[in-house]
């Protein structure tokens, strides 16, 4: 007989508690597929019920946040599960970020009616499916992980972007995401295929040890350095980094805005969590090298895929589309924070998110209660909305505003968190070459703000000034939908005003990473 | 015969990876799209296999890993079918140059 020793039992224990979070998820979504089978409870509506388990895990990994119980979260990163998950401050935060965001966009779904109760089951199961797959990315220590928790986050959202199956829009736009996202997950694997069978281990910290070895030596031969690359493109079109960015307009376009909502905030978290925790990785084992290696690399793609994003939108008429070049433009900021490759860049990624979150949340959700009674998101729907829905707009400009970065909104903290971590990085940068990258991203930042600034204002120009158009129907939004609106763009207000408890939390947040300077001057 | 090494299982690895790239961006049929990914998928199982059986160390690791990979592309093929087959209902056609309408 099979028999476990007393230590396993009590290391499946700590670690079963240490994912709690994502079985409540898991829970939750077993349990909706089965009431789906009864045909008294068939058909109700299981928002509700998402809610609930959003809300369950969310109050336990805030439990494990605070440390309360016995929910303990070490000071140093813990691996669990054999060495698959790593359970930290980033993981948990992550875990926060994500069901927060979640938990918001599951009450938006309440106002916006997008699935009907028919429907909503398969919605809200694969809601939670790619949350669950998004918590694994912020959490992944092992290249199998990484893979299976991209993938995990990618599925659902691929059915999701297709979920209003009978518009030509929303196939259009899943078939474009499906076959893309194929494609970059399965260069993704091979890349893993190839690192992974180079160290003989896919383990994180091992690879970032042979890795940071192979650096320091300059022995970073052709089949790893593709490897590394190719997992890098898998991850880049998860951010929609330029040049990997072009499914991204199209399935923000066809997807309903919820989903917007969804990859934009959301995905894009999970994504930079990953990428970020890849590079303090490599930058734990070997600072110097990893800094001279990847911040070049980074800080390109960073400065591309902002000015792109920002020049882009510019002539767009769908708002979802110009949203959909923002959130390639913001990817672009959050990637100059990475491009740092220290935890005060990783801090700072963050605390943009956090803000982020609030701001995009708060944009696609006017954008969807307009299509509610518009039935339309070009922006010429929006002309003359001040007279209709004073509110709404005012709501919007907060968004729109916070999205630019005018103080003393959400985004111009997340912004400021962000430049002074590249002047800090160009200021420390230990060679010439590499402060003058860090200033040259600094300005690019800088520059980007002001053209971004084109686009934002235009749109709220066409709401204020611009002639109602002709024959447009009643656009006021239901009050509570409305105060739904109003709430979030109170949040970022705040947040844009008091952020000391956010810039703590978010400093917490890479806590369990060694701090490059500490580092440095151990070597010294 | 001389024993087998691990280069010819990489190259064979490589061929295949490289044969599901070019199927990938020449194809304008959507199923022949996805069959391209599953090429790639399989050029990545047989580097894993490859670097199990001839590394001890990576042994359990790498088949573990072609497991997960196999059960992974049978989801992803559920889901891309799926969702081909509802823009064949909205399009009544696959060929992936129809998906042209969002664009701008």
């Amino acid at each position: 007989m099979l028999t476990f020793s007393p230590q396993a039992i009590a290391d499946l224990q700590r670690d079963l508690l240490a994912f709690l979070p994502e079985l409540v998820l898991c829970a939750a979504i077993v349990l909706m597929l089965l009431i789906r089978l009864f045909p008294a409870t068939g058909r109700t509506h299981l928002g509700g019920l998402a809610l609930l388990a959003v809300g369950g895990a969310l109050v336990v990994a805030w439990l494990q946040w605070t440390r309360s119980g016995s929910l303990p979260l070490p000071d140093t990163s813990v691996r669990y599960f054999t060495g698959l998950l790593a359970y930290d401050s980033l993981t948990v935060f992550l875990r926060l970020f994500l069901l927060g965001f979640v938990a918001l966009a599951i009450v938006l779904t309440f106002f916006t009616h997008i699935p009907d109760s028919e429907d909503s089951g398969d919605f809200y199961v694969l809601l939670l499916g790619g949350t669950v797959g998004m918590m694994l990315m912020a959490s992944a220590n092992h290249l199998l992980m990484v893979y299976m928790a991209v993938e995990m986050a990618s599925l659902p959202s691929y059915a999701l972007v297709g979920f209003t199956k009978g518009r030509r829009a929303s196939s259009e736009a899943a078939l474009k995401y499906v076959v893309y996202g194929g494609g970059a997950a399965g260069v993704m694997l091979y890349g893993i295929s190839l690192v992974a069978g180079r160290f003989g281990t896919g383990s994180l910290t091992d690879v970032a040890q042979g890795v940071g070895a192979a650096l320091a030596t300059g022995t970073l031969d052709v089949p790893l350095a593709l490897g590394l690359a190719f997992i890098f493109i898998g991850l880049a079109f998860k951010l929609s980094a330029v040049p990997f960015h072009f499914w991204c307009p199209d399935v923000f376009e066809g997807a309903p805005a919820e989903i917007g909502a969804f990859l934009s905030v959301a995905s894009k978290g999970a994504a930079m969590a990953l990428a970020g925790r890849l590079v303090l990785a490599f930058a734990a084992v070997a600072p110097e090298q990893a800094a001279l290696a990847f911040a070049p690399v980074l800080a390109l793609f960073a400065a591309v895929t902002a000015t792109f994003g920002n020049l882009a939108a510019y002539s767009q008429t769908n708002l979802k589309r110009l949203l959909a070049y923002s959130t390639i433009a913001h990817a672009g900021y959050m990637m100059m924070a990475l491009a740092c490759v220290n935890t005060e860049g990783m801090s700072a990624v963050l605390f943009y998110l956090v803000t982020y979150l609030f701001t995009n949340l708060g944009a696609f959700a006017v954008i969807a209660l307009i299509r509610n009674r518009t039935g339309s998101e070009d922006l010429s729907a929006y002309a003359g909305l001040v007279y209709t829905a004073p509110g709404l707009v005012v709501a919007m400009g907060v968004f729109l505003l916070s999205l630019l970065g005018l103080p003393p909104l959400a985004g111009f903290a997340g912004k400021f968190v962000i430049f002074s971590a590249v002047y800090h990085a160009a200021a420390d940068a230990s060679r010439p070459w590499l402060a003058q990258i860090y200033w040259a991203l600094f300005v690019i930042g800088g520059l980007n703000t002001v053209i971004s600034a084109v686009y934002y204002v235009r749109a709220l120009k066409v709401m204020v000034i611009d002639k109602p158009p002709e024959g447009v129907g009643d656009r006021r939004v239901p009050f509570a939908a409305g105060s739904y609106a109003a709430i979030l763009a109170m949040l970022v207000f705040v947040l844009g005003i008091a952020w000391n408890m956010l810039s703590v939390a978010s400093e917490r947040g890479t806590a369990s990473f060694p701090a490059p300077k500490a580092t440095v001057a151990a070597k010294g | 015969m001389s024993p087998m090494t691990l280069t010819p299982y990489l190259w064979l690895g490589a061929f295949l990876f490289t044969c599901g790239v070019v199927c990938m961006a020449t194809k304008r049929n959507a199923v022949g799209v996805l069959m391209g990914v599953e090429l790639v998928l399989n050029g990545a199982n047989i580097n894993f296999l490859a670097f199990a059986r001839f590394n001890p160390a990576f042994a359990m690791e790498g088949q573990v890993f072609a497991l997960f990979t196999i059960v992974l592309a049978a989801a992803e093929a559920a889901i891309a079918l799926a969702i081909v087959l509802s823009f064949y209902n909205n399009h009544g056609t696959v060929d992936v140059d129809a998906a042209e309408e969002l664009r701008g």
